[in-house]
C-alpha cells in the first residue's frame, strides 16, 4: 500500500510544481484534495501531512501574491456565504454541545471560506472548464472504482469499499451516490464543449463509461437517495433532449433490462421507498424532522452544530419472529438517542436556526434561478446549435437540482461538493455579466473579436 | 487492483489536463483565447496529430 502513497504524493508534487508556472493550478489541486481526501486513501507517510491545510495555504497564497485580480469581483452570493460563516461562528460559541460543535466548525469554516474565495479566481472560461474537469475526474476516481466493483460483485449499504476503508465524508454511501449522479451532466458538457480535451470519440467513450459507473453507484451502495437523484436527473434531461419520445423509450427499456441484474438486497431496500413502516431508517427520519420543528420553536436561532444530539425517541418497532404458522409479529419498544438530521434542510434549521436556513436557501435559490435565466438567454434558435454557455447553465442547474434533492434525505448542507457547484455558478454568472458589459462598451476592444471567435 | 486502475486513469488524466493548461495563455486572460482557433489550419487538415485534439 505504500505504493499508493508514493503515487499520490508524486501526483500532488507534480501538480504543485506545475503551479509554479500557473498558480491557478494550485486551486485545482486544492479542489482535488478537498474531494478525494488522498490522505485517507494512502496508509502511511501521506497521513503525516496536514495536506488539506497546506493546499489551502498554497491556493490562497498563490492567488493573493501571484495572480492577477483583473475581472475578479465580490458578488452578493459570496456575501451570503460570508454571512453564513459569521452566523456559524456565532452559533458555535453558544452551541449546546461544545466539543462536537467545534469539531464540525473545524472543517466547515474551511469549506465556507473556500466557497466564498473560489469565484474570485475563476475569471476565464478556461478556468471554469478546468474546475469542472477536476471535479468530474476527482469524483470519477471514486466512481470508477465503485462502479467496477459493483459490476464484479460486492457492495451493499456502507460496505462497498471505495478507495478508503471508512464510510465517511464524501465516501459515505448516500453522499457519494448523490455526487456521482450530479457530475453526469457536467461530464457530458465537458465531452461536448471541452477545450482541454476536445470533442473526440475517445472523450465521448470515456464520458459514457464514466456516466455508467456513476449510475452504478446507487446500486453498489444500495443508497435509496441515489436512485431518487437518478430519476430526477432523467426527468430533467427530458426537458432538453431533442427527441423526447425516443429518449423516454430507450430509458424505459434500459430500466426494464437492468432490473434482473440488480442484486436482491438492492431491490428489497428500494421497495422500502414506498413502504417505510418497518424501516427504522425512514421512520426515525420523520421523527427527527418533527423533533427539529419543535426544537426551533424554543431555539429560533438554532442549537449550533450537532444540536441533534439532544434528541431521543421511543417508539414501537414491529418485529417478526418465526416463519410459516408460527410467525408472529411483536412490537418492541426502541429508544434512539442522538439521531442525526438525515436532511440538509433540517440540519440547517436545527443547527443555524431560521436565519441560517434562510441564508442557505437564498444562496441555492438564486443559483438555480440564475442558471435558468442564462439557459433561456442562450437557448439556441431554430436550426442553431446549443452554445457552451447554454450547455453549461443547463449542466450546472441539473447538478444543482440533483444535489438539492439528495440534500432532502442526507445532511450535506456544508459538504464542499455542494459549495463547489455554487461557486462555479457564481463564477460563471459574473463571467457572463462581465462579458456583456464589455460588449456594450463597444467592439473596438481587442477581446471582443477574440470572444466572437470563441463563442461559436 | 481495481483501485489502482481507477487511480491511475483519473490521476493520469488530471496530470495531462494540468500539463495542457500550462500551455494555454487564455487560462489567465480571456482576451488571449487562442486566436489560432479561429484561423483554419489547412496544413493540419489532412493529419490528425494536432496536439490540442484531445487524445485522452
Amino acid at each position: 500500500m505504500a505504493m499508493v502513497d508514493l503515487v499520490l504524493l508524486a501526483f500532488i508534487g507534480l501538480i504543485a510544481a506545475m503551479g509554479l508556472k500557473r498558480p491557478f493550478v494550485w486551486i485545482l489541486l486544492y479542489i482535488y484534495v478537498d474531494l478525494v481526501i488522498p490522505q485517507k486513501v494512502g496508509w502511511g507517510i501521506i497521513q503525516m501531512f496536514p495536506l488539506s491545510l497546506m493546499m489551502f495555504a498554497l491556493a490562497f497564497g498563490g492567488w493573493l501574491v501571484l495572480d492577477s485580480k483583473e475581472g475578479s469581483r465580490f458578488t452578493f452570493r459570496q456575501g451570503l456565504i460570508v454571512a453564513l460563516l459569521g452566523l456559524c461562528a456565532f452559533t458555535t460559541f453558544r452551541a449546546e454541545f461544545q466539543d462536537s460543535a467545534w469539531e464540525k466548525w473545524d472543517w466547515v469554516w474551511k469549506s465556507l471560506l473556500f466557497a466564498a474565495f473560489l469565484p474570485l479566481t475563476m475569471r476565464t472560461r478556461l478556468r471554469i472548464e478546468a474546475v469542472a474537469l477536476f471535479m468530474v475526474l476527482s469524483i470519477g476516481a471514486i466512481c470508477i472504482s465503485g462502479g467496477m466493483k459493483t459490476v464484479f460483485g460486492g457492495g451493499g449499504y456502507g460496505t462497498l469499499r471505495l478507495l478508503v476503508v471508512e464510510n465517511s465524508g464524501i465516501y459515505e454511501s448516500s453522499i457519494i451516490s448523490i455526487a456521482a449522479i450530479a457530475i453526469i451532466p457536467i461530464a457530458v458538457w465537458l465531452a461536448r464543449f471541452g477545450t482541454v480535451f476536445r470533442p473526440h470519440w475517445t472523450v465521448a467513450a470515456f464520458v459514457a463509461a464514466l456516466s455508467f459507473a456513476c449510475l452504478l453507484m446507487p446500486v453498489g451502495t444500495n443508497a435509496r437517495t441515489g436512485l431518487v437523484c437518478a430519476a430526477v436527473l432523467a426527468a430533467m434531461m427530458l426537458r432538453t433532449v431533442k427527441n423526447r419520445f425516443l429518449y423516454a423509450g430507450i430509458a424505459g427499456v434500459a430500466l426494464v433490462m437492468a432490473v434482473p441484474f440488480l442484486p436482491q438486497s438492492y431491490l428489497e431496500r428500494m421497495s422500502t421507498i414506498f413502504d417505510h413502516k418497518e424501516d427504522e431508517s425512514a421512520s426515525t427520519r420523520i421523527a427527527v424532522w418533527g423533533w427539529t420543528l419543535d426544537y426551533v420553536k424554543e431555539h429560533p436561532m438554532g442549537g449550533g452544530f450537532d444540536a441533534y444530539r439532544a434528541n431521543s425517541f421511543t417508539y414501537q418497532m414491529p418485529q417478526v419472529t418465526g416463519s410459516g404458522n408460527s410467525r408472529s409479529v411483536t412490537y418492541v419498544e426502541v429508544t434512539d438517542e442522538g439521531r442525526a438530521y438525515h436532511s440538509s434542510y433540517f440540519e440547517m434549521l436545527g443547527e443555524q436556526g431560521w436565519l441560517g436556513l434562510g441564508l442557505w436557501l437564498l444562496l441555492h435559490g438564486i443559483g438555480l434561478l440564475q442558471m435558468e435565466l442564462v439557459r433561456r438567454r442562450f437557448r439556441p434558435a431554430k436550426g442553431e446549435k446549443l452554445g457552451w454557455q447554454g450547455g453549461l447553465a443547463e449542466a450546472l442547474q441539473q447538478a444543482h437540482v440533483v444535489f438539492m434533492i439528495g440534500a432532502l434525505f442526507v445532511g450535506i448542507a456544508f459538504q464542499p461538493f455542494g459549495f463547489l457547484i455554487v461557486g462555479m455558478e457564481i463564477a460563471f454568472g459574473s463571467y457572463l455579466k462581465r462579458q456583456a458589459e464589455e460588449q456594450r462598451q463597444g467592439p473596438s476592444r481587442r477581446w471582443a473579436t477574440s470572444h466572437a471567435a470563441l463563442s461559436h | 487492483m481495481i483501485d489502482y486502475f481507477a487511480i491511475a486513469l483519473t490521476h493520469g488524466l488530471m496530470a495531462l489536463a494540468a500539463w495542457r493548461l500550462l500551455a494555454r495563455p487564455d487560462l489567465d486572460d480571456d482576451s488571449l483565447a487562442s486566436e489560432e482557433k479561429a484561423k483554419p489550419k489547412p496544413w493540419l487538415a489532412a493529419r490528425d496529430d494536432n496536439p490540442g485534439d484531445g487524445h485522452g
